[in-house]
């Protein structure tokens, strides 16, 4: 049992989006999809702050939040979405109606829909390994498969500027957990109500 | 800001919302007004079996809204109730059903004690299609605009006016007695829903002026659209309203009614549309501030 969390500092993001290609060939998430908006586990937006000629410009990544009260979770009706003992909400695609509303309820944006269009191109780019074989809502698992396997998660793995901070909240030695506890990361949105286990330094 | 209008849910959903409330308000009128006003047992069955029949009909909707129509089998599976609107949905839809159609055998048999109780369990659940319908949307806490108190209001009163519509319309060809004394009661009671629903949206509105920004950009939509306040307002409510109220006082006017409620029939939808489209939400970026 653990608590897993993420601590994002945005003032660490080179913007190069490693991870989201690091996370788009792991999980299979549609790459080929046209709109850049569109379907991502985790995406950085380039945002500009400030007014001329005091623009900054800024990368900031966003992902699933791991919501401790999640509404993606009240909200599904067969139980697909699910929390795990480490307090990671997945998907059972099996029991996925495909009705979106999940997409819909999640504050944080966090969930696409994974169509019949996507599947065709899972099995295209990656033939017998395609790890996609039925329409389902699609989001982030904090790379759920690697964790078994003592690794980090894929973006995390793979971020080039330490802005990707990853580990069990409960464990009061872990940079994460110092991060939160320490009030420097704070979660987005908080009176949504959601309770995010994804943190930002600004 | 980042504020976008929600691209999840179209009209084929707004359709469903409006049939759902409209096929279980009929329902439930249909059924009160055989019991209270003793109309005939041919009033009752028609119109608890014509409220399902909506409401079938926008089910339809909402299966092909799925990402695979062919999964809408998942839905009985109804693991989520203790939280999810969808589920609690179908087993309020299944009560419609089930209740429903043994009320319109009972009526037809004329089983006089078992139809009454029957006909207010069937009653309860048309009720709670209508509402439901609203809390649906509201579910959504990232969507400011929807998920607020006042929209299973909203839904519930204009799926009651749109349901006096229909029974407006079942009516109409009717001379006798008790047909006429139904009909002027349905028109007032719709009168009264009206007025209501004007000063709900009043309150909807005065609620978003000083909401925070998706909520402000949510009513800024639609009171920018000319479907929402010409198509929606003035030809959905306001003009059926006065149409009404000059009916209501006047000899030999149930066509003019009848017209009225057509507008209402029309209003009804453009209101479920227009809100689901003017669903804003931030993108997360957003949210830092
Ligand atoms: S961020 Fe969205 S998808 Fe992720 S747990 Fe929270 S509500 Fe669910
Ligand atoms: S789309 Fe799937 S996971 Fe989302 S609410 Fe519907 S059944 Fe649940």
């Amino acid at each position: 049992m653990a608590r897993y969390g993420m601590v994002m500092n945005v003032k660490a993001c080179l913007g190069c989006r490693a991870c989201m290609a690091a996370c788009s060939q792991w999980n299979q998430t549609p790459f080929w999809a046209d709109e850049f908006e569109g379907k991502w586990r985790t995406r950085v937006t380039e945002v500009e702050d400030g007014k001329f000629p005091e623009v900054k410009r800024q990368f900031f990544p966003t992902i699933c939040m791991q919501c401790v009260n999640p509404p993606c979770h009240s909200v599904c009706p067969t139980g697909a979405t699910y929390i795990n003992k480490d307090g990671i909400v997945l998907i059972d695609y099996d029991l996925c109606l495909g009705c979106g509303y999940c997409i819909e309820a999640c504050p944080y944006d966090a969930r696409y829909p994974y169509e019949r269009e996507d599947l065709k191109k899972d099995a295209f780019y990656f033939g017998e390994d395609a790890r996609h074989h039925q329409v389902h809502v699609d989001k982030c698992t904090f790379c759920v498969d690697r964790l078994e396997e003592g690794e980090e998660p894929s973006c995390v793995a793979t971020c080039v500027g330490h802005a990707r901070i990853f580990g069990d909240l409960d464990d009061p030695k872990s940079e994460a957990a110092q991060l939160v506890n320490s009030g420097q990361a704070k979660p987005l949105g908080e009176y949504m109500g959601a309770q995010p286990k994804v943190y930002y330094i600004k | 800001m980042d504020l976008i209008q929600q691209h999840t849910w179209g009209w084929f959903i707004a359709i469903y919302l409006y049939l759902g409330g409209l096929g279980g308000a009929t329902l439930a009128l249909g059924i009160l007004g055989e019991l209270r006003f003793n109309k005939s047992k041919w009033f009752g069955i028609g119109t608890s079996l014509l409220g399902l029949a909506i409401l079938s009909f926008g089910l339809i909707w909402l299966v092909f809204d799925l990402l695979n129509p062919l999964r809408f089998l998942l839905s009985f599976w109804v693991k989520g109730i203790a939280h999810s609107w969808i589920a609690r949905g179908m087993v309020i839809i299944m009560g419609a059903y089930i209740f429903g159609l043994l009320y319109a055998v009972a009526a037809f048999f004329k089983w006089t004690t078992f139809k009454k109780w029957i006909g207010y369990a069937a009653m309860f659940c048309g009720f709670g299609v209508t509402t439901y319908t609203g809390l649906l949307l509201n579910a959504n806490v990232g969507i400011p605009f929807w998920h607020t108190p006042a929209l299973p209001v909203l839904f519930t009163v204009s799926a009651f006016s749109t349901g006096c519509a229909i029974i407006m319309w079942t009516l109409a060809g009717k001379n006798d007695h008790d047909s006429e004394h139904l009909f002027h009661a349905v028109e007032g009671f719709d009168i009264f829903l009206i007025s209501l629903e004007l000063l709900i949206l009043f309150a909807y509105f005065d609620f978003a002026r000083l909401g925070n920004a998706a909520v402000m950009k949510s009513a800024h939509l639609l009171l920018n659209n000319p479907l929402f306040t010409i198509g929606f307002i003035i030809l959905g409510l306001v003009t059926p309203l006065i149409l009404e109220a000059y009916a209501s006082v006047k000899e030999n006017s149930k066509g003019m009614a009848a017209f009225a409620s057509l507008l209402v029939l029309v209003g009804g939808f453009l209101l479920r549309y227009l809100i689901v489209w003017a669903g804003v939400f931030q993108y997360p970026h957003g949210l830092a501030g």
